[in-house]
């Protein structure tokens, strides 16, 4: 990358309210020290606290499913210790109507139709619905990740009070982008 | 058995097992790195006591500030193994502390009991 464009890049985010931007490896490291961070930020800003904290539960979500799921990893041992680095990107940010967390990893492309079914029958649940869902996976009644969608997408669209919203992204023959904004 | 008291860290709640007097409390925030290392072992040394004990009085606070889905899990189980132990005889008290202004916690506590049939169940409101 050509220094020059760091500064296109920095009105880009500026431009799209970004408060908080990663893109690279995640690991729970990383998690626990932007997670500090954007708390930070919110407090600095005056943010509400149950605005603070729905954000702070959709960004831990949002982050653990890169850790988890992201497809884009690298895996070996550092000093015999076993190590896998998933890539993702995450940015925190503030739009006229409210704020939102957006993230985005990379899956297989053969797992993108699962997840767009979860995804849209999570999405299509008003909020006692989501709330039947959150307790049946909570109680072991429905498998986790059947459906395409684990727990923690429910979680999330219960805190995402103005909704969420998601794509696919093609990037070759066999990965696409899964993208993930969610607003409150 | 031994009682159990582990400090609360950034990531992981503050856990008080009093064995002995049969009060129990969880407090604070939980999202640990892993959530099966951290909760299995306790989770463990309850269930063992649970079953063993006749006609005890147990009581169980929940005093959380914020906790993942991986926890909330933990936590549901929780509320069935405790369920379990009231209706094998024993006296079983569960409170459930939240900030006043903590819809969400409030909601979650809700959720966690409705399913309660022989545990009495309380939600305590904090300023």
């Amino acid at each position: 990358m050509e220094p020059r464009e760091i500064l296109r890049l920095r009105q880009d985010m500026i431009q799209g309210g970004v408060l908080f931007y990663y893109c690279g490896y995640v690991t729970e490291k990383v998690l626990a020290a932007i997670g500090d961070t954007v708390m930070d930020k919110l407090e600095l800003d005056h943010t509400e606290r149950p605005v603070a904290r729905g954000l702070f539960s959709l960004f831990v979500e949002q982050v653990q499913n890169i850790i988890r799921y992201s497809a884009e990893n690298q895996a070996g041992c550092v000093d015999e210790r076993p190590v896998d680095l998933r890539h993702g990107m995450l940015a925190v940010g503030r739009g006229a109507e409210g704020h939102y967390v957006l993230s985005a990893n990379a899956i297989k492309r053969r797992d993108v139709e699962r997840l767009r079914q979860g995804l849209d029958h999570i999405r299509g649940l008003d909020r006692m619905g989501l709330k039947a869902m959150h307790k049946e996976i909570l109680k072991g009644l429905v498998p986790e990740g059947s459906k395409g969608a684990g727990v923690g997408f429910v979680d999330i669209a219960r805190m995402a009070s103005r909704g969420f919203e998601f794509d696919f992204l093609e990037i070759d023959q066999e990965l696409s982008y899964f993208v993930l904004k969610a607003h409150l | 058995m031994e009682h159990i008291k582990l400090e609360p860290t950034k990531r992981s709640p503050g856990i008080d097992f009093d064995f002995a007097s049969g009060i129990f409390s969880m407090s604070g925030e939980s999202y640990p790195e892993d959530v099966n290392k951290f909760f299995g072992p306790l989770i463990g040394q309850l269930k063992g006591y649970l079953s063993a004990a006749r006609g005890a009085t147990i009581r169980f606070s929940f005093d959380l500030i914020y906790f993942n889905s991986t926890t909330a899990k933990v936590v549901m189980g929780l509320f069935e193994m405790l369920d379990e132990a009231a209706e094998a005889g024993n006296t079983v008290t569960i409170t459930w502390f939240f900030a006043a202004d903590d819809s969400n916690m409030e909601e979650l506590g809700e959720e966690f009991s409705e399913d309660l049939e022989h545990a009495s169940f309380e939600m305590v409101p904090k300023a």
